[in-house]
């Protein structure tokens, strides 16, 4: 505040006046530019996903409401036959018995990944310098494998008749494992196939949580300790509420990705055994509309399980959402 | 030596252990792919395995190697995927500081956009997305189709989970890094992307890796075997009919994980560093 | 004015990457300067190359100015490819289809009528009649015989010399072999490696015993897996199987591959593939194979007949297809391919001194229906020998449930 003497008011108005319409459009302008901003900086990603999927998606729904088998995929036009193709899946049996089987093989899949996972990053973070590099590269050693190259080895590994597995077990004094199927039911051919992707979906993981536990400020940590707290309250008070928003988008991702694999399953149990009992929702879809050129059928279960992950996965996706809102 | 330290000794040697033991077995399969690679054919299938290879031979590499298409495929995979990383970690980063730091109409819609989008189960996209793929004429069996579909599998995940770093630094920490009069994007990018820097790594490991073992559209959409990438030429070693080569797919299986771990203990240094400074040891 | 950079780099970035879309764009497929060729991965063996180089060079001499493109794909994947192509409008020439799988694209018209150019193709009178069939529909020619293949019994010959045994001549004297080559042998070891859900041996009982799978009666499909002979059929096989076979009763022919099993001294024979001699290194100097003899004294069992044809799929350059077909299977092409094991397709050319195609003269296919591979991908036989041989299910009930779903499917 100046110590001048205060203006004649007239003057101040006219001089305030053009300063103000003169800020106004500067700020106007200033503003748009702030506006148009965050939509320019979503814009190429919205791009990138638009052009390449767009069609795909409008055709996926388009397929859903037509008869589209290999006569029609030759000729390039279906036929409209409305909601049959949902109808009729959803009269299926085998549908509504693959999708529990799913469900299940999903909270188990992803409560195991999550737990080992963290407490691994978490182990991680208490080993000493040396035996973290030699952790973490292993760990990106198992990432790296491709997931048809760890089907090969794991079913080997497993291999009833001369798999390490049964091998080792029988050395150990475990039991006779020495011609053991881990193939013959389905509850072990699903377990086969658990921890197969519970092991690969580990070290992602463990480096995402290792790399949120880098965002927990040290301070804050070392400030409960000197206040004598245990380390599982700091992990549940400090740790916890920081790294929430990754948990949250682990779990989500995992819960999608696990409801939907196909891989392993597929090259695991081998194509002689996969039958209506131990299908897995992405297995089915594989069947039904690929190799009995079903593609209407097939991009009505498609549709069906987009729809169902997302029932599963909606209570973490709206914590996500709704975190944005709050910062 | 006072009691605590020595307590601490102790119980920083028990971790080591646990952390060895862990090492041991995640790392056991992959330790037997490795190892198979170098046994010679019989030994590969006899009836008792044997733990370690008894006469080493490179023989397996070395037909990996000169079998058709090789180098061609990996100098493929590599274009793909580090265009892909590349391009994705920049617009991913973007968008995402748009989507936790801005507030704008029709962020909510974005973000459900950007983890709906890997709800579609991908075996339902093959045809469809083959089909426009060939509309444009030029894309199957080139590069660019694959390096697009790749992006649009990567970016949503990106993005969705860089935001989710980005919201989760404190406040305090970039509130107490911002100065006065510099535009806002320019002080986020500046000030976030340290910050966010160990999870801007483990994304584009995460991107790289998904990259580089795709097989299901890169099988599809690439059907010149010049220009395949390098996990379509690996299904060669198990997709005939006859004699499965496993002492051959499993040393072509290690050539084609070197590359990752390579970038990983590249870009692993930022991680190991951001958490230094952020000095976590509960 | 930040926004505005940010604005114009995005730009920048969107014209780049459309314009490396132009230049990184690959050859669409252009006219008649080239055609392609869809072959499977059995072809980029060693031996058989040479076979694919001269049939292109043939070709090349024929037609200058048309390069050849052959692409090698896997058994497991080739399907949904040429699916994708399908829908997109850019299919190969020439595809190589096994014989199990070209009834349901014939059916949908996903190939081009050859039969106006029968004689154009060598040996075209003199075609094996089982695989000639697969590449027929409605009267129509659509596919090539390419080659065939049989299943014979692979064994070691000094394990029977020292069981003082000689090659069977019936079913009977065969199985009466394996307490005497099981003696003194391993637990797990097997006088005859099958695998249980092998429903390509299964199946050949089944045939052997005058029974069958299904059959075709006033346009809808039957099944043929309860009636008395088939049953006689299933019964001898599961019989067999007790008295012969260690192998898993619930897991197929390819895990583990029999020859793999063979090969660690753990069978002292096995049914399969002539090819599978090849993969035998231990014992490679004291194998030999014979014909699976059937359970009438001096027959032969009949066999499935695999095998695979050449089809030009819509959109096709037909004449120049048809030019490259006639030059890969020509007579000199296709005893090449005899030469390194495979059965030519032509009994003109076949050699009944071999055993592999002695064991051809007595063969079975499967029902030519359009879903019948609907019926393989959903393993509605194997599940049957699966269950017959644990004991889940009588005989009796697994071939009325594999026969009722059989129906279904194939008339669905």
């Amino acid at each position: 505040m100046s110590s001048r003497q205060i203006p004649d008011h007239a003057a101040v108005a006219v001089e305030t006046g053009a300063l103000r319409s003169r800020r106004r459009h500067v700020a106007l302008r200033v503003r748009l530019a702030r506006a148009s901003l965050p939509y320019l900086l979503i814009l190429p990603v919205l791009a990138a996903i638009g052009v390449v999927l767009g069609y795909p998606l409008y055709n996926l729904v388009e397929l859903s409401l037509q008869r589209y088998g290999l006569f029609e995929l030759i000729r390039h036009s279906g036929t409209w036959i409305g909601f049959a193709n949902y109808s009729a899946i959803l009269h299926d049996q085998v549908f509504w018995h693959t999708l529990l089987r799913t469900v299940v093989f999903t909270i188990v899949n992803v409560g195991f990944t999550m737990v080992i996972g963290t407490l691994l990053a978490l182990l991680l973070v208490r080993v000493s310098g040396p035996i973290r590099i030699l952790l973490s590269s292993g760990l990106v050693l198992v990432w790296s494998m491709p997931a048809v190259v760890a089907v090969q080895v794991w079913y080997w590994m497993t291999n009833f008749q001369n798999g390490v597995v049964n091998y080792a077990l029988t050395q150990l004094h475990l039991g006779d494992f020495s011609q053991h199927d881990w193939y013959g039911t389905t509850f072990s051919q699903l377990a086969m196939v658990t921890t197969l992707i519970v092991w690969g979906a580990i070290p992602f993981v463990v480096v995402t949580v290792y790399a949120g536990l880098a965002q927990v400020p040290g301070e804050l940590v070392e400030a409960a300790e000197v206040d004598g707290a245990r380390s599982w309250r700091i992990f549940l008070d400090v740790t916890f509420p920081i790294l929430k928003p990754i948990f949250l988008i682990l779990t989500s991702l995992s819960i999608i990705w696990d409801f939907g694999v196909f891989t392993q399953p597929y090259l695991l149990i081998e194509q002689s055994k996969l039958n209506a009992s131990n299908y897995l929702m992405s297995i089915y879809l594989f069947e039904e509309g690929y190799f009995k050129s079903d593609f209407g059928r097939g991009a009505a279960i498609s549709i069906l399980m987009l729809l169902m992950v997302a029932a599963m996965s909606v209570f973490y996706v709206r914590r996500m959402v709704r975190m944005g809102d709050v910062t | 030596m006072t009691r605590q330290s020595g307590r601490k000794r102790r119980s920083q040697l028990v971790w080591n252990v646990v952390g060895v033991a862990v090492f041991v077995v995640m790392v056991f399969p992959v330790y037997w792919m490795i190892s198979t690679a170098f046994k010679p054919d019989d030994e590969v299938n006899r009836l008792t395995p044997t733990w370690f290879p008894l006469h080493p031979t490179l023989a397996h590499f070395g037909d990996a190697i000169h079998r058709p298409f090789f180098w061609d495929d990996v100098k493929n995979s590599l274009i793909v995927v580090l265009v892909t990383v590349a391009l994705s970690m920049v617009l991913a980063f973007l968008a995402a500081v748009s989507l936790a730091k801005f507030r704008f109409t029709g962020r909510k819609v974005f973000v459900v956009l950007m983890i709906g989008v890997q709800m579609l189960p991908p075996a339902g996209l093959i045809i469809p997305l083959y089909v426009v793929l060939s509309r444009y004429h030029e894309a199957p069996n080139a590069l660019i189709g694959v390096i697009i579909t790749y992006m649009t599998f990567v970016l949503p995940f990106s993005v969705w989970t860089l935001r989710g770093f980005l919201l989760g630094i404190p406040r305090e920490l970039e509130e107490a890094a911002m100065v006065d009069g510099s535009s806002r994007l320019g002080a986020f990018v500046r000030i976030l992307l340290p910050l966010v820097a160990p999870g801007l790594v483990a994304t584009s490991v995460f991107a790289f890796i998904t990259s580089w073992n795709e097989y299901i559209f890169a099988n599809v959409l690439l059907t010149d075997q010049s220009k395949q990438t390098v996990t379509v030429w690996l299904s060669y070693f198990y997709g005939t009919s006859r004699y499965t080569d496993w002492g051959g797919l499993m040393a072509a299986s290690t050539l084609t994980a070197i590359p990752v771990v390579v970038f990983f203990l590249i870009v692993q240094r930022k991680i190991a560093f951001g958490l230094t400074a952020g000095a976590v040891k509960a | 004015m930040r926004a505005r950079i940010v604005a114009a780099a995005l730009l920048a970035a969107a014209v780049a990457v459309a314009a490396s879309t132009a230049a990184l764009g690959a050859t669409s497929r252009a006219a008649a300067s080239s055609i392609t060729v869809w072959l499977q991965t059995d072809a980029q063996a060693a031996n058989w190359q040479p076979i694919v180089a001269a049939a292109n060079a043939q070709f090349q001499s024929q037609h200058p100015g048309v390069s050849v493109n052959v692409q090698y794909q896997t058994w497991g994947a080739h399907l949904q490819k040429f699916d994708a192509t399908l829908a997109g409008g850019n299919t190969p020439d020439v595809i190589e289809m096994g014989n199990t799988e070209t009834t349901k694209y014939m059916a949908a018209g996903a190939f081009q009528d050859l039969t106006a150019d029968m004689s154009t193709f060598p040996n075209s009178g003199t075609w094996l009649k089982g695989l000639a069939a697969s590449g027929r529909y409605g009267g129509k020619l659509y596919a090539v015989p390419y080659y065939a293949g049989s299943r014979v019994v692979t064994y070691r010959t000094d394990l029977f010399k020292k069981a003082g045994l000689k090659v069977p001549t019936s079913l009977a004297q065969f199985q009466s072999y394996g307490p005497k080559l099981a003696k003194g042998q391993p637990k797990g070891f097997s006088p005859v490696y099958i695998a249980g859900t092998d429903w390509y041996v299964g199946m050949s009982f089944v045939f052997d015993y005058g029974g069958g799978i299904a059959t075709q009666v006033s346009g809808k499909w039957k099944s043929l897996l309860t009636s008395p002979k088939s049953l006689a059929g299933l019964t001898a096989y599961k019989n067999f199987f007790d008295a012969m076979s260690r192998a898993s009763k619930t897991t197929d022919e390819a895990h583990p591959a029999p020859y793999n099993v063979y090969a660690q001294g753990q069978a002292a024979s096995m049914i399969g593939q002539a090819w599978f001699s090849c993969c035998v290194k231990p014992y490679a100097g004291v194998t030999a194979q014979f014909v699976m003899p059937s359970h009438v004294k001096g027959q032969v069992m009949p066999g499935f007949l695999g095998g695979s044809d050449l089809a030009v799929p819509i959109g096709a350059n037909k004449a120049l297809a048809e030019s490259w077909i006639a030059d890969y299977t020509s007579t000199q092409s296709e005893k090449a391919l005899e030469a390194i094991g495979n059965i030519p397709n032509s009994t003109a050319l076949t050699n009944p001194s071999k055993v592999s195609e002695r064991a051809a003269t007595r063969s079975w296919f499967v029902p030519q229906a359009k879903n019948w591979v609907n019926v393989e991908n959903g393993n509605i036989l194997r599940n049957m020998l699966a269950e017959i041989l644990t004991g889940k299910l009588t005989v009796k009930q697994a071939a009325q449930t594999a026969g009722d779903n059989i129906e279904s499917v194939l008339n669905s």
